[in-house]
């Protein structure tokens, strides 16, 4: 047997992290939306994608890719509000599997949109000057980027859970997670309340999607895979839980590095034995709720 | 006895009189005669994958976003078989058939339980383990990303089935047994436990049903009809494509049964038909036919969520309606 | 002793919705449990019908311990629920609805031989149709009954799984005045002709105390008193509670 030195292992677990830390950002946005207004977004990963493109074309006009993140936020946020005003709200109250078959519609639909606007081959986006570096911490050398992508989304996440836990806003939303008809008694508008859940929800989807754009370049077709990824850390850290996002999306980012780099072909397939060896261990994920799922 | 005449209210998706099943295999018996064989061809598998699917979905109230697993595995069991086994026609069938029937007991028990959206984010990652299995670690075996081709046309009874024609009638012959199949499943007490299933789970539990159980073997019987349409997709093709796993194959059967009506009798025939006429007729157009059906479907869950044969049924009901309360 | 609880609990985080209640009912008795609201009057019945489970306590049946089963096995024991609200197959023709749950304990699982062969549970079904006046709506959808209607066919679907022991959940809810006097008429039939054990939770007075063996009062969770509806009715604790 061959050893591995622990440098290299150190190396590969930053990996891990940084991949992971897009995963925590796109499922705490599934969670929100399903534990605010009970649907399982099946365009989420579509959203993300919408986020790379939306990055892409505002590094391409104004050069900065800080602009560029902050401006795909809000795009896709607006974006969001407008899918969930028009097209979710109608079927709230009704068949709860229609959310889901809309929004799979979608997942179709706009792929197919963006290949027409953009064409078929991905849109790549350049690392920022300041990041592209190498960071060289003793022995473990790690590329700055990934760096930037743990310290942002510790940012990122720190400030949702201010936000929802101190903002007015953030408690109204918090509430109307728990029970939304006790809400609506104290007199707010709890359906304004679900459309800006959804575009937080979203945003925080194309903020994943913008953020992995420089590494994996912006493609029509890598909503599936996202929202797919979205979907097993959910099953993973259980339904709802912004804490099971966290911990399921880091556990899956280190599963798949360190499976890419012992056994590159099942890279792909390791998440999926992951989520079913917690399904046979810990059916209601690591954080949900017992009853929820 | 009571009198039934007096009394000409139907209930809604009631099963079909049998003249409709006959009528529908007469129809199909002349296909061929309208479009091109191989299309009439895809429409009878699909619309028998179709016909499990609605049995989960439709029937059941159990939405599997990941049946392409059960499919694909069919098309590929029946494919090995054929191409290193030198399988007989039936042998390869049997055998995909056998295989999504032993994943759907697995997938069953680990999942089955879960409420309606958890279990449909389940399937769909189960699927998608299929189908990166099949890319890569398999590949020595499913020669991964080129599908699985060399399979050896297929011969029934020293008659050759590499013969449009031929296969679709020898495909048409399964069909009508599985429309006829279905006919009698919704006319047992099991189908009918499926109906009352659907509309009232907790009701069916305080009458003393086991409700998982329920779901099981209706998601079992469903990988049944899918294997079934999976290996035959292997006869017709003559070559297993990866994409048999994908999960746009899954997402498709959604979007048919949903088109169709879930939960009618006719449904996935209709859904199956309007969907791959639709869709070959676009892509004649434009290479962007996903951007087309993707919006019909909002379009559909949004105004018309019965589907076709839904939107008709309930039409015809409250026609009735109107006449009997006259 | 048929059915009955040893010291059942049941809290809802810190609320005590169910507090140390001991349960009884005889073969053959019609029983009722009243109370003022939030008393844990449908709490206890559903813990007796499995569909929640105790904090702590148990349920027996005949001595047998059903307290952790879940709602299908305890029904199927013969420990058989109706619903506050409606909760009928609401598609289904009302001879469907009764159909289904006629077919409980004898074909489940058949998926070829034609539900309209099997001659014994369709006589069922065409029997409590009958017992439960629905005859004329046979072949209607349940969804287009009426209010009263529907209650009938809530009783029914529960008559039809062939229970030993009726748990009624405020049959008569919603009904009006005649209606309510036909529905107490039809319970008391169904005690006293087929000989059903009936539990029934009622908030009409006036039936509670025209059909009723025996009347347990509940107050906060608890077993306020117990016995006749005459000892009941002169009972100071439940005048306090009642008038206030």
């Amino acid at each position: 047997m061959f050893e591995i030195p622990w440098n290299v292992i150190a190396m590969q677990f930053f990996f891990g992290i940084a991949l992971g830390c897009i995963f925590v950002l796109l499922s705490s946005g599934m969670s929100i939306i399903f534990g605010l207004l009970d649907v399982v977004n099946f365009a989420h990963g579509t959203f993300a994608m919408l986020g790379a493109y939306a990055v892409f074309v505002v590094v391409s006009l104004t050069g900065n890719f800080f602009i560029g993140l902050v401006s795909a936020v809000i795009i896709v946020g607006i974006i969001g509000m407008f899918v969930e005003f028009i097209l979710l709200k109608p079927l709230y109250g009704k068949d709860p599997l229609l959310p889901l078959l809309l929004t799979f519609g979608l997942s179709v639909a706009i792929p197919d949109l963006i290949k027409i606007i953009f064409g078929l081959i991905g849109k790549p986006v350049n690392y920022p000057e300041a990041l592209s570096g190498i960071i060289a911490l003793g022995p473990v050398i790690i590329p700055g980027y990934r760096l930037f992508i743990i310290l942002f989304t510790l940012v990122a996440i720190i400030s949702l859970w201010l936000f929802l836990k101190k903002s007015d806003l953030g408690m109204i939303i918090r509430a109307s997670t728990r029970d939304s008809l006790m809400v609506q008694t104290l007199g707010i508008n709890v359906s304004r309340i679900w459309t800006i859940g959804f575009a937080i929800g979203v945003g925080l989807a194309a903020l994943a999607g913008a953020i992995a754009a420089p590494m994996m370049s912006a493609t029509p077709d890598m909503g599936v895979d996202m929202t797919m990824t979205a979907f097993v850390v959910t099953v993973v850290g259980g339904l709802g839980s912004l804490g099971g996002a966290i911990v399921g999306g880091l556990l899956i980012g280190l599963v798949v590095a360190f499976t890419a780099f012992i056994a590159g072909e099942y890279s792909s397939v390791s998440m999926y034995f992951c989520m079913a060896l917690i399904l046979l261990l810990r059916p209601r994920g690591l954080f949900g709720e017992q009853g929820r799922e | 006895m009571v009198d039934n005449s007096t009394n000409t209210i139907q209930q809604l998706h009631a099963p079909p009189k049998p003249l409709v099943v006959y009528g529908a295999i007469f129809v199909l018996l002349f296909l061929p005669l309208v479009i091109s064989t191989p299309l009439a061809t895809e429409i009878l598998i699909w619309a028998i994958f179709g016909m499990g699917f609605n049995l989960l979905l439709g029937y059941t109230g159990v939405l599997s976003f990941g049946h392409a697993a059960y499919f694909g595995l069919g098309a590929y069991s029946a494919g090995l078989a054929f191409r290193y086994l030198d399988a007989h026609l039936f042998v390869g069938i049997v055998a995909g058939i056998l295989a999504p029937m032993i994943l759907a007991c697995f997938i069953g028990a680990l999942a089955i339980r879960k409420r309606g959206v958890y279990f449909a984010m389940i399937s769909l990652a189960f699927a998608q383990m299929l189908y990166f299995l099949a890319l890569s670690p398999l590949k020595e075996i499913t020669r991964g990303e080129d599908g699985l081709t060399h399979i050896p046309a297929m011969a029934l009874f020293s008659f050759s089935l590499g013969k449009p024609l031929p296969l679709y009638y020898f495909v048409l012959v399964i069909t009508a047994i599985m429309l006829y199949s279905t006919w009698r499943i919704l006319q047992s007490p099991f189908g009918k436990l499926l109906q009352a299933f659907r509309e009232n789970e907790e009701r069916a539990k305080a009458c003393g049903y086991n409700t998982t159980l329920v779901k099981f073997f209706s998601l079992v019987i469903s990988a049944f009809y899918a294997g079934l349409a999976g290996a035959l997709n292997t006869v017709y093709l003559g070559y297993v494509p990866l994409t048999t796993l994908f999960w746009l194959t899954s997402g498709t059967m959604v979007m048919m049964t949903i088109l169709g009506g879930k939960g009618t009798f006719l449904g996935p025939l209709v859904g199956v038909g309007v969907f791959l006429f639709l869709q070959n007729t676009i892509s004649l157009i434009t290479p962007r036919w996903e951007l087309f059906v993707g919006s019909i479907f909002v379009a559909i869950i949004l105004l018309f969520p019965g589907g076709i044969m839904g939107t008709v049924e309930e039409k015809i009901a409250a026609y009735r309606m109107r006449r009997a309360s006259k | 002793m048929l059915l009955r609880t040893d010291k059942i609990c049941k809290y809802f985080g810190g609320l005590k919705a169910v507090d140390e209640v001991d349960f009884t009912l005889k073969k053959g008795q019609l029983k009722s449990i009243i109370g003022p609201n939030g008393a844990g009057k449908t709490t206890l019945f559903n813990l007796i019908a499995g569909a929640y489970l105790p904090t702590k306590g148990k349920v027996f049946l005949k001595d047998k311990d059903i307290s952790r089963m879940t709602l299908n096995r305890v029904s199927r024991l013969g420990v058989v629920k109706t619903y506050q609200i409606n909760h009928i197959f609401p598609s289904l023709t009302v001879f469907e609805n009764l159909r289904i749950a006629a077919q409980v304990r004898k074909t489940s699982f058949n998926f070829w031989r034609q539900a309209a062969s099997f001659g014994e549970i369709n006589e069922q079904a065409e029997q409590i149709m009958t017992q439960v006046e629905l005859k004329e709506k046979r072949n209607w959808p349940a969804s287009t009954l009426s209010h009263g209607e529907r209650r009938y066919l809530e009783i029914g679907i529960a008559l039809a799984t062939e229970p030993e022991v009726l748990l009624l959940d405020e049959p008569t809810a919603g009904m009006s005045c005649a209606e309510t006097n036909h529905c107490a008429e039809m319970i008391q039939k169904l005690n006293t002709d087929l000989g059903l054990s009936i539990v029934l939770v009622e908030h009409d007075m006036s039936v509670v105390m025209s059909i009723s063996e025996e009347i347990l009062v509940m107050n906060e969770g608890r077993t306020l008193a117990e016995g006749t509806p005459r000892e009941v009715s002169d009972n100071e604790e439940v005048q306090r509670v009642y008038l206030g």
